[in-house]
């Protein structure tokens, strides 16, 4: 049976122990972003551009386009509004490089990379949910971006720098 | 009757007849504070955040339909040109809208 004393110990080294995880946790999952952060995004990337390349040839082109009339579609049957998004986010290692930047200006180059994937993967998505959903072609394709789920909150600005892509058309049949 | 949606001038295959004026549906949405802390220790190594990919879609879904409600009240059977448009609204809440052309249509 534990004394009084032993209980008092026990306590303050599992405080301890619970200071030092907490601690250590954050700069351990800040280099793992640094090391891992860019393998991660190189195998989204390639991974959406194998995605691409299946569609272009199941639909022989392409099936989405910003014109307001059909290319390839003679008589219309069916029409409805078609959406689809994706919200993305910079690595804790990007996040902190693009601080350092904004310090001197100019092109935050680890930003760039999260955009254009996010906005290559939006449109994919909607290429796929045409197909899923039977749409021949969407027409009028917009693609909008936003910065959502703010912090404005004590000066600190979007904390997490998330972004939100939406893209939406006309599918048509 | 369900009500058509697209976001052209026009529905394919109708001719509207009448407008009705400008339908809008909005809805505000804020994160649960587990799941933002959640997303936060999922970004280490960047990319998508599903749990607010989710989310939005809900959201943005949610305003869509009270657009078409709107719609069905002025007595429309469709809605063209259907917008979307995003903000921030007071820390960590979005706000979704949907707006878009009252309008009724008929065959032809």
């Amino acid at each position: 049976m534990f004394e009084s004393g032993d209980v008092g110990e026990i306590l303050v080294y599992s405080l301890i122990l619970i200071g030092i995880a907490f601690g250590a946790f954050f700069p351990l999952a800040f280099i793992y972003s640094m090391l891992f952060g860019g393998l991660h995004q190189s195998k989204m990337f390639k991974q959406l551009l194998a995605r691409e390349r299946h569609v272009a040839a199941l639909v022989g082109g392409d099936n989405i386009h910003t014109l307001s009339t059909p290319i390839s579609l003679d008589k219309i049957t069916q029409s409805s509004l078609v959406m689809t998004n994706i919200t993305v986010g910079p690595s804790w290692w990007q996040l902190f490089l693009g601080g350092i930047k904004s310090i001197f200006g100019g092109n935050i180059q680890s930003f760039d990379k999260i955009l254009a994937y996010g906005r290559s993967e939006v449109i994919q998505r909607l290429r796929e949910q045409a197909i899923g959903d039977g749409w021949d072609e969407v027409i009028n394709v917009r693609v909008e971006t936003s910065m959502v789920m703010n912090k404005i909150k004590g000066g600190k600005q979007n904390k997490l720098g998330t972004l939100e892509f939406v893209a939406y058309g006309t599918g048509i049949r | 009757m369900e009500m058509m949606t697209s976001n052209i001038e026009h529905i394919p295959g109708f001719t509207i007849t009448k407008s009705l004026g400008v339908a809008t549906g909005s809805t505000v949405r804020a994160k649960h504070i587990g799941k933002d802390i959640l997303a936060g220790l999922k970004n280490i190594v960047g990319g998508e955040l599903k749990a607010y990919t989710e989310l939005l879609m809900e959201a943005r879904t949610e305003a869509l339909g009270r657009m078409m409600m709107d719609a069905g009240q002025r007595g429309a059977n469709a809605v063209v040109n259907v917008r979307f448009a995003t903000s921030s609204v007071a820390g960590g809440a979005a706000e979704l809208f949907a707006y878009g052309t009252a309008v009724i249509v008929t065959e032809g």
